[in-house]
């Protein structure tokens, strides 16, 4: 019996580790769009794992294993709001500029982007980064926030045309950024 | 399908493959180039949401599972060792009190059960098959002596009494077996001189270091019994 046992802990450790592998970065950058602090959201992300190794054995499909990850990490960040009641809505600039200046253009606009999308309203933010980063269908993205699909992809809608517009713009802006 | 419809729908979604708008994008090259100005958003919003990961993220995710994980052993691990532990020190607790404990708490009522629990086994009507000698054989780890037969001698053995070394002797009486046991004097059990129930009476004699018990049914003269016993055992000690 206690063979059988560590055989099954053996399993679920490179259960575990494989979705760590394959996961962990959608996981992360997700947190990162969600909370804007790498500290926070490398924090949360360890909640979430940590969570998931100990409900590893009723997640019985491993293609729903991003979702479910997913539903972890949005649970945690709640907890997060409920235990430190101050606002992280509020966004702070200093925390999403990359601390390395930006180096060339590719980087420049892309500093400008991550500058534009987090101070979208995150009801639109947060069905774009699970579309773009996590690859869910409006169905999954509808799913995973409780709401139901036309909402979704009305939001989804409007984060891409203000993202388009601002983009259409202020084409000259981003060569600007540097200064 | 309209403009408009074909537009909102590509900004929901730049990656569709629904057949419809597959359909609308070939007839017009509009839609398409539309379509493809989206790709290329979408593909920019990419790169600007890809974000680095820390190098040591998932290192550090297995770490900290592991940790976990060994807490969590270790913490059932103490639980089961308390669990095994506790039990094992009921069972000692249990075995003890079996051992060493009475649950009879005097001699007439345990004589009576240990009768009761044997009765079956010994007819009155059986042969006398016990010699005076090999009596006095066994009764010599009592340092005792009858010295001569005291009545028809059906059985004679050594026995458990309330976990006492004790001799076991079945006579013949008027109309069933008469029980005599040999129990050494002990506290154990409380002494108790006469003593009966339904069915059977029983008397006891106390000697320096053993007391005689006699049982038989109520026709039996135990006082006889006593009184012949009394006359014929000596006592080596």
């Amino acid at each position: 019996m206690s063979a059988q046992v560590s055989y099954n802990m053996a399993t679920k450790q490179v259960r575990y580790e494989a979705l760590v592998k394959a996961l962990h970065g959608d996981l992360f950058r997700y947190a990162y769009w969600l909370c804007h602090d790498k500290h926070v959201a490398e924090d949360l992300v360890q909640e979430t794992f940590l969570r998931a190794w100990r409900a590893l054995d009723s997640l019985k499909d491993e293609k729903a294993a991003k979702s479910w990850l997913i539903t972890i990490l949005r649970r945690e960040n709640a907890r997060r709001f409920e235990r430190k009641r101050f606002d992280m809505s509020e966004y702070d600039e200093a925390s999403i500029t990359d601390t390395h200046s930006a180096s060339n253009e590719q980087e420049i606009e892309n500093q400008w982007l991550r500058d534009k999308i987090a101070k979208m309203p995150e009801e639109y933010r947060e069905p774009l980064v699970l579309q773009v980063i996590g690859g869910f269908s409006g169905e999954e993205i509808a799913k995973l926030l409780d709401l139901n699909k036309n909402t979704v992809m009305t939001r989804l809608f409007r984060a891409r045309n203000q993202l388009k517009e601002a983009l259409d713009d202020e084409p000259k802006v981003r060569g600007q950024y540097n200064g | 399908m309209d403009d408009l419809q074909f537009r909102r729908r590509i900004y929901a979604d730049p990656n569709t493959r629904e057949e419809d708008m597959l359909a609308a994008m070939k007839e017009d090259p509009a839609k398409q180039k539309f379509t493809q100005e989206l790709e290329d958003l979408d593909s920019r919003l990419f790169k600007a949401m890809n974000v680095d990961v820390p190098d040591d993220l998932s290192d550090k995710l297995i770490l900290r599972q592991t940790l976990a994980s060994h807490q969590q052993q270790k913490r059932k691990g103490r639980v089961r060792l308390a669990l095994a532990a506790s039990v094992a020190f009921v069972m000692g607790l249990t075995f003890n009190f079996m051992q060493f404990s009475s649950a009879y708490s005097n001699l007439g009522d345990y004589a009576i059960a240990h009768v009761n629990h044997e009765k079956d086994y010994f007819s009155n009507t059986a042969p006398a098959i016990v010699s005076l000698s090999s009596l006095n054989t066994k009764m010599a780890a009592f340092n005792g002596t009858f010295t001569s037969d005291i009545g028809k001698l059906l059985f004679a053995d050594y026995c458990r009494f309330d976990g006492m070394k004790s001799l076991h002797l079945v006579f013949q009486g008027e109309t069933s077996t008469v029980t005599v046991f040999v129990v050494p004097r002990n506290e154990q059990l409380e002494f108790s001189a006469n003593f009966s129930n339904a069915e059977l009476i029983g008397n006891s004699q106390q000697f320096k270091h053993s007391n005689i018990i006699v049982i038989g049914d109520k026709n039996e003269s135990l006082q006889q019994w006593q009184k012949t016993i009394g006359e014929n055992v000596r006592w080596s000690i």
